[in-house]
């Protein structure tokens, strides 16, 4: 794979070093700080403790009684690649799906993002500053994920973040056989899936064996992405909600000796905890969606707290332009679940669903997903204990600059779709 | 279910009693079914089976103005759907009284997150406007469900975004009126027409655009017809308008961006402008939580209300008083005052945060069980279970 097909362009917005002072913080790393002080320097938390002191030239900002986390990071979502507006073109041609093959491994999500999709402006609001962008569950192998910053730009390659390694989307369970088997050609059924995607990771692994013999095929770029992922270096994401599928899909990982990074939507986790946890395979996941379709009729509110009471590394996604804004209270929604079962889970734990625990599935935890010195400043001042329905980002920091600001007159984005529209005028 | 005739209720933190009021130390008195006593600090009847609730909220039993409960199970499944009438081109004359299932898992979640009443309504369809006639549930256990049928007749014009689109609203607005117009001209007219012509049956316009918004309200004057906004992304933008005609707007709190063509305007502070402008309130949350989260999405939704400026005993009324009032239940419905059904929940939390969960939910009187298909399926595999030797199915 050539990496440098695909840059990042991505340059910092202007900032000033920022003290925020009297916090309650919830660090990400698991630890809660009561009246705390954070400084962020050159785009870095420089220090969190108490009584800091502010470098000549940063501003201040007294946050006593507010709440502050690190910058909310949604593993799992369509911003820009299933934009707002929806229409009933879109029902036929969405950008979320290359539904034409069931292998399309060669895709990259980034090059279906709309930049300007109102989505992204509005999941900023709710505290996100780091999105990884999937394309959809068609195909038994989807494409490429992209994980951008969620800040505006007008075009895709001034939001991808810079370092990050991509990733692959693979489809267990009832899409692409209804996908494929609706278009009267397989895969039709679970079993088939299963059997087309190993057929695949032979060639690939064929192919993989030819080119470190320095007898390379001629290049194929679908075959390019299941090589990289045999030899461990794209991440491999699976869409999975049964147990069933899950089990399938661990045993064809072994197969082939490549590491599964997470199954997402795993709306049965909480069925087999220990299996994923041995496996080393991370649970992305819902607070409470479920009976949507057959595969997600077991869901539980349990299940975040289960899995994560079971080992396995837990995040909580969105998969939505409305979850997404909200994405600190489905934590909530998920922490007290557990707590309600019996399970000790504090918000200082609860906060890493969304913030290190995906950090560290997209493997970008030693830049991003908490407040410990030397990562990026990606911070949220919220109104209130964030895993409530009442709480709001206030202010929002990437890299050190303040990209959403809710007081009166403060800088919000307004993307250029919306721009100009009688019907979203006057709005408050 | 528990069948004491008397029971009484103490030392609760009542909202939603009489005229939106709150009472502290509230007892209240439920016989056979009804409320019978509400005040502060009252002795509990003698022989009452008395439940104490120091310390915790009360409220009336919520209700969801837009749900497909008792219609749908699986929603991806069409064998387990019969909101929509795909065949028979009933239009008006399609009801969904005669599909609702009791048995279905949806009912108890529901019930489990505070639900006690919720509409229940038929989807949109390509050749007509009418979908047809919505039923209000009542979530008691056992088969009685169908609380009042005919409460209001839908009719879809709002469709961007869905594969009914192709056809211009100007054809539904024409078909619609000319359906009334009909109505109109025959004596006698036919049900459920009649009933809407009559002012007894109300006309859910299923409308998300402004200008479609402001049809609605102007078929209702011109026929004299009792209109209610279902949906209503944009309403806000005629929130005047709607109020002076005394036109309702059953509305998604969650919707706050242009998620399709009809609804460029969608903003979070809806619900607050429209009850500002004196606009009577209600929620539905199409999308995920339609009506498999009917009861926790709801009050999530009514908590991003509040969030977004609508005070909470403004926010608990559009959960209770005010779908009570629009579908004409209110005799029966919506408050904890003297002479309602007994529809009552005591809450371990503040009950607009989804996080908070009911500890006793009575439906009409009678206490309802909390458990759920999702319930026990978590007690099945709670991890203090891992060691069981034993496979899940024999728990």
């Amino acid at each position: 794979v050539d990496e440098d097909a695909h840059p990042s362009a991505y340059r910092p917005l202007p900032r000033i070093d920022t003290l925020v002072r009297g916090a309650t913080v919830l660090d990400g790393a698991g630890a809660r700080h009561e009246g705390a002080d954070l400084l962020l320097r050159d785009g870095k938390v420089a220090a969190l403790g108490r009584d800091l002191a502010a470098p000549g030239g940063a501003a201040v900002i007294e946050a006593a009684g507010a709440w502050v986390t690190p910058g909310l990071i949604d593993p799992h979502c369509h911003l820009g690649n299933f934009p707002a507006p929806f229409t009933n073109q879109d029902l036929k041609t969405l950008d979320v799906n290359e539904d034409t093959d069931p292998n399309t491994a060669d895709v990259l999500a980034d090059h279906s993002v709309t930049v300007q999709d109102p989505s992204f402006s509005r999941a900023l609001a709710g505290g996100v500053t780091t999105v990884h962008v999937l394309p959809g569950s068609s195909n038994l192998f989807g494409g490429q994920p992209v994980v951008l910053k969620n800040v505006p730009a007008t075009t895709v390659q001034g939001m991808r973040f810079p370092g990050a390694a991509r990733g692959l989307k693979l489809s267990s369970g009832e899409n692409p056989k209804r996908v494929y088997g609706e278009k009267g050609r397989g895969p039709s059924s679970r079993m088939g899936s299963v059997a087309a995607m190993r057929q695949y990771w032979l060639k690939a692994r064929a192919y993989e064996q030819a080119r470190a013999a320095d007898k390379p095929a001629d290049r194929d770029l679908k075959l390019d992405a299941l090589a990289a992922a045999l030899r461990g270096e794209m991440k491999v994401h699976i869409h999975a909600y049964r147990a069933d599928d899950m089990g399938a899909m661990l045993e064809v990982a072994a197969e082939f000796g490549f590491r599964i990074a997470a199954f997402h939507h795993a709306t049965e986790a909480y069925k087999i905890p220990e299996r994923l946890a041995e496996a080393g395979v991370g649970a992305v996941v819902w607070s409470d969606w479920w009976g949507f379709k057959a595969e997600a009729y077991d869901a539980i509110r349990e299940n975040a707290a289960f899995a994560d009471a079971g080992g396995v590394q837990v995040c909580l996604h969105s998969d939505s332009w409305l979850t997404g804004q909200h994405l600190a209270l489905e934590a909530g929604k998920a922490m007290a679940a557990g707590q309600k079962a019996g399970l000790a889970i504090a918000p200082e734990q609860a906060i890493a669903w969304v913030t290190l625990n995906p950090a560290r599935l997209l493997g970008l935890d030693a830049m991003i997903g908490s407040l410990e010195a030397g990562k990026n400043a990606d911070v949220v001042i919220w109104s209130g204990d964030p895993l409530s329905v009442y709480a709001k980002a206030q202010t929002v920091f990437l890299d050190g600059a303040v990209v959403f600001d809710r007081a009166a007159g403060g800088r919000r984005p307004l993307g250029d779709f919306e721009l100009g529209q009688p019907a979203a005028a006057r709005r408050p | 279910m528990s069948s004491d005739r008397r029971i009484a209720l103490i030392g609760a933190e009542l909202h939603g009693a009489a005229d939106s009021r709150s009472i502290a130390n509230a007892t209240v008195v439920i016989e056979d079914g009804r409320i019978a006593a509400v005040g502060s600090g009252l002795p509990p009847p003698a022989g009452a089976r008395v439940i104490d609730a120091a310390g915790k909220v009360a409220t009336p039993g919520l209700m969801n103005a837009g749900t497909h409960l008792g219609l749908v199970e699986i929603g991806a499944i069409a064998d387990s759907s019969d909101q929509v009438d795909k065949e028979a081109g009933l239009g008006a004359g399609f009801d969904v009284r005669y599909a609702l299932n009791a048995n279905s898992t949806l009912l108890p979640l529901a019930r489990a997150d505070g639900l006690t009443r919720a509409l229940t309504y038929p989807g949109p369809t390509a050749k007509t406007p009418f979908s047809g006639l919505a039923a209000i549930l009542r979530l008691s256990e056992g088969p009685d469900i169908l609380d009042k049928p005919a409460a209001a007749l839908i009719a879809a014009i709002g469709l961007a975004g869905t594969d009914l689109a192709e056809a211009s609203r100007a054809a539904r607005w024409i078909l619609l009126r000319r359906g009334l117009d009909e109505a109109k001209a025959e004596t006698p007219a036919k049900a459920p027409l009649a009933d809407v012509i009559s002012g007894v049956t109300p006309l859910a316009i299923v409308a998300a655009r402004e200008g479609d918004v402001r049809q609605a309200v102007a078929l209702g004057s011109d026929y004299g017809v009792r209109v209610v906004v279902l949906g209503g992304a944009e309403a806000w933008r005629a929130a005047d308008v709607l109020a002076k005609h005394d036109v309702a707007v059953i509305l998604n709190p969650f919707d706050d961006l242009p998620a399709s063509y009809d609804e460029i305007g969608a903003c979070a502070e809806a619900a607050a402008i429209l009850h500002q402008a004196g606009v009577r309130i209600a929620f539905s949350v199409p999308g995920i939580h339609f009506s498999h989260d009917a009861g926790a999405a709801l009050r999530e939704a009514a908590g991003l209300a509040v969030a977004a400026g609508l005070s909470w005993a403004d926010a608990l009324a559009a959960l209770t008083t005010g779908p009570a009032k629009i579908f004409g239940i209110d005799d029966r419905y919506g408050m904890i005052a003297e002479g309602l059904d007994a529809d009552l929940v005591i809450w371990d939390g503040d009950p607009l945060e989804p996080s908070s969960r009911p500890t006793t939910v009575f439906v009409r009187g009678l206490e309802a069980s909390l458990a759920t298909r999702q319930s026990l399926l978590a007690q099945r595999y709670h991890p203090r279970r891992r060691d069981d030797p034993w496979p899940p199915a024999y728990r």
